[in-house]
């Protein structure tokens, strides 16, 4: 017999009252480490959310959003005026390019449509059009075509009479390039390589490119394959895959590199601008403004509705924190209680040990052990418990906050954002929704050891109790 | 050697004071066995509880080879109750929810003895009060008073103590058994050196012993008793 075996014999002595204890620490420590688990999934769902899309501006020239064009292109001076604006944490600049290969300049010049700049291009982004070998992987779609058709429009006045009669041709989009000077793609997110390397240094000239997965695809091209773009020679580095089919309708090349082959060096499409934490973003975004002048560059914040997301994600992580924090008090308090009751019921017994000899500090580790024998068959149930719940707890915590995001991400409607290729817009609910709370082995063997670590000091205070019973208790009631 | 000096404890029960044990003094040598016997409710098992540390004298002092219980801190109590006493109390005080055996191990276990030679012990000292073998793995309580009182006999003798105190340890024994106890007892203190204050109400024991006291009204005083010696010649 040893301390220990005394006291897991002791915490079975009465197996009625130690089934009831461990079922209702159970359901503390189930509780607790449901609510965790919940917390750590949302924890590190906002912290995805701040890291890529929710701390993100982008500076376009000005007048160059919605559909009326104009504007002067933005420079790399202006570039460097941003970084310098407090809590930027960083700036990316992008050179887009059109991209067209010589089938569909042929096409558009036989309906007529030969006087396009490209400036003022679907959804106002300064682009600029080159020539390239590849094929676009991506058929325009009713929406693609009704802008091809409006933009050649508007792009040629003395076309418009022209073109009227003609049946509009199917067009396929035309490729976006764009000039980079990070790896990231053109909304702010670090590019998902599925293949090869990066373009190493993005501030110097490369004849390296990265490929959409789709577009290369198409063109059957793979890492290490050339194209042309401008009848210059490129080498496919990497595919990445952006998640979606416009997205991956894409490539990038260096940002000097594209600067060049639109022959407009120092000119920029737009700059996407990092900054430093959610709460700096507001702050940011008006002296980011005021640093590069209203007529000068319009500041957008593109994942506005992220911004709601990640705020109720917020209040769903301090609930859920707050929740475990409860949830481990009232397992403490239980064990606390529990223990209490049994020194006293045990008062003479633990006057009998001391009678024999026993010193102070081996009654009270006994009693120490025999709740943590109680607390350690609740984690077991307990764990169990919030293997099975924690899924279903932190998806009603999230679906009940989500509806009023979706709503909001709705609202964002089709006004559209420059650009950004079937970006995350409205994704805000998908988002939410993707947050799995997977009771990972790591972060129940966290909560289970908060959950030890609060039943010891639970039972340290009835464990101390226990050294103030005095050897003469052995005769009460003699 | 014990030596109790001008021993007194009171009570306070309401707003009267009793005083079980009044100005007790007597001297004991190491390996008497020596008797107390008295009416229920004249202070026995209080001056024992004073003479096995588990209470405090109101004032006076009990000292123990030349050391003074009076001026002992707790901690050295506690060992002075591991190592130098062995006690049987009047109900017994064994765990209820451990075997025989392990009742017996436990202050062994405080002592620090490894757990094979404190488990053998045990089975030796379970043979000698004639607990049968088959029953020193049963539950405490799943054995008889009889049974008890022998189990909490064995744990008493188990770290071999200089003193033993024993309440009434033939109460709930059968003539044969208590005989056989008082056996244990004497052999113990002659052999062994033990010295042995029991207190009783048992004629037979009371009468085996070297000495006798008599308490009333918390007040001690020795009677005279046939030794074993002369027990031994008119016998
Ligand atoms: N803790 C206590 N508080 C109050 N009175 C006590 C206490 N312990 C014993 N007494 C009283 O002291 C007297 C002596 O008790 P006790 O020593 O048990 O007698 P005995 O063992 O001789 O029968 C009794 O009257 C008893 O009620
Ligand atoms: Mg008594």
């Amino acid at each position: 017999m040893s301390v220990l075996a005394r006291s897991v014999g002791n915490a079975f002595r009465n197996k009625v009252r130690t089934a009831a204890v461990v079922a209702v620490l159970a359901v503390a420590i189930g509780l607790a480490l449901a609510m965790l688990v919940a917390n750590q999934a949302v924890t590190g769902k906002v912290a995805e959310l701040n890291a890529s899309v929710g701390t993100v501006l982008t500076v376009n020239p000005a007048g160059g959003q919605g559909f009326e064009g104009g504007g002067e292109p933005l420079t790399s001076a202006q570039a460097a005026t941003a970084a310098a604006v407090p809590n930027v944490s960083s700036v990316v600049g992008t050179k887009a390019l059109r991209l067209r290969n010589a089938a569909e300049i042929a096409a558009e010049a036989a309906a007529g449509q030969t006087g396009r700049t490209g400036q003022g291009g679907p959804g106002g982004q300064s682009a600029t059009s080159v020539t390239t070998s590849l094929t676009a992987a991506v058929d325009a779609g009713t929406l693609g075509n009704r802008n091809q058709a409006t933009s050649g429009t508007a792009g040629s006045t003395s076309g418009t009479t022209g073109s009227t009669t003609a049946a509009a041709p199917a067009f396929s989009l035309p490729i976006t390039a764009t000039g980079i000077d990070a790896e990231m793609d053109s909304t702010g997110k670090a590019l998902q390589l599925t293949q090869g390397t990066g373009l190493g240094n993005y501030t110097a000239a490369s004849t390296g490119a990265l490929l959409g997965t789709t577009l290369a695809t198409k063109n059957g091209l793979s890492v290490g394959s050339t194209f042309t773009i401008q009848d210059q020679t490129f080498t496919v580095q990497g595919l990445f895959d952006s998640g979606t089919a416009f997205g991956n309708n894409a490539l990038y090349v260096t940002l000097p590199t594209a600067q060049t082959l639109a022959a407009l060096p120092d000119e920029l499409s737009t700059m996407i601008v990092t900054v430093n934490s959610m709460e700096n973003v507001d702050a940011a975004k008006t002296a980011l403004q005021a640093a590069l002048g209203a007529d000068k560059a319009d500041v957008t914040q593109g994942q506005r509705n992220l911004e709601t997301a990640v705020s109720s994600l917020d209040s769903v992580k301090n609930i859920s924190f707050i929740a475990f924090v409860a949830a481990l008090g009232t397992a403490g308090l239980i064990i606390l209680l529990i223990m209490v009751m049994l020194v006293r019921e045990r008062r003479r017994e633990i006057g009998v040990l001391k009678a024999i000899g026993a010193p102070n500090r081996t009654i009270g580790l006994q009693f120490v052990l025999e709740a943590l024998v109680l607390v350690a068959l609740g984690s077991v149930v307990g764990a169990a418990v919030a293997s099975l719940a924690s899924g279903g707890i932190a998806s009603a915590l999230i679906s009940s906050s989500s509806t009023t995001s979706a709503a909001t991400a709705q609202r964002g409607g089709p006004g559209g954002f420059p650009g950004g290729p079937g970006g995350p817009l409205g994704g805000a609910s998908q988002l939410l929704t993707s947050v799995t709370a997977s009771a990972s082995p790591g972060v129940i063997a966290a909560g289970i050891a908060a959950v030890f670590g609060v039943a010891i000091i639970g039972a340290l205070v009835p464990a101390l109790l226990t050294a103030r019973i005095r050897p003469i208790e052995v005769l009460r009631g003699e | 050697m014990i030596e109790v000096k001008n021993l007194v404890r009171t009570f306070k029960s309401g707003d009267r004071t009793i005083k079980p044990v009044n100005d007790v003094s007597f001297e004991l040598e190491q390996g008497a066995l020596a008797s107390i016997v008295g009416k229920s409710g004249s202070g026995k098992s209080t001056l024992l509880s004073l003479l096995g540390a588990l209470d405090k004298p109101t004032s006076g002092d009990v000292v123990v080879n030349g050391v003074s219980l009076a001026t002992m801190p707790d901690g050295k109590l506690t060992n002075y109750r591991r190592r130098d006493i062995g006690f049987v109390f009047q109900q017994f005080n064994l765990i209820p929810n451990l075997s025989a055996v392990d009742n017996v191990m436990l202050p062994m276990e405080f002592a620090g003895v490894r757990k094979g030679v404190r488990a053998e012990r045990a089975r030796q000292l379970l043979e000698q009060v004639q607990l049968d073998p088959y029953k020193h793995v049963r539950r405490i309580n799943r054995l008889s008073g009889g049974e008890q009182q022998r189990v909490a006999i064995a744990r008493a003798l188990a770290n071999e103590p200089k003193l033993i105190l024993a309440d009434e340890p033939t109460g709930n024994l059968d003539e044969q058994t208590g005989e056989h106890i008082i056996e244990l007892l004497s052999t113990l203190s002659r052999d062994h050196n033990t010295t042995i204050l029991v207190v009783t109400h048992d004629r037979a024991l009371a009468n085996k012993t070297d000495r006798r006291f008599r308490l009333q009204q918390g007040r001690l005083t020795e009677e005279p008793v046939r030794t074993r010696a002369t027990a031994a010649v008119t016998g």
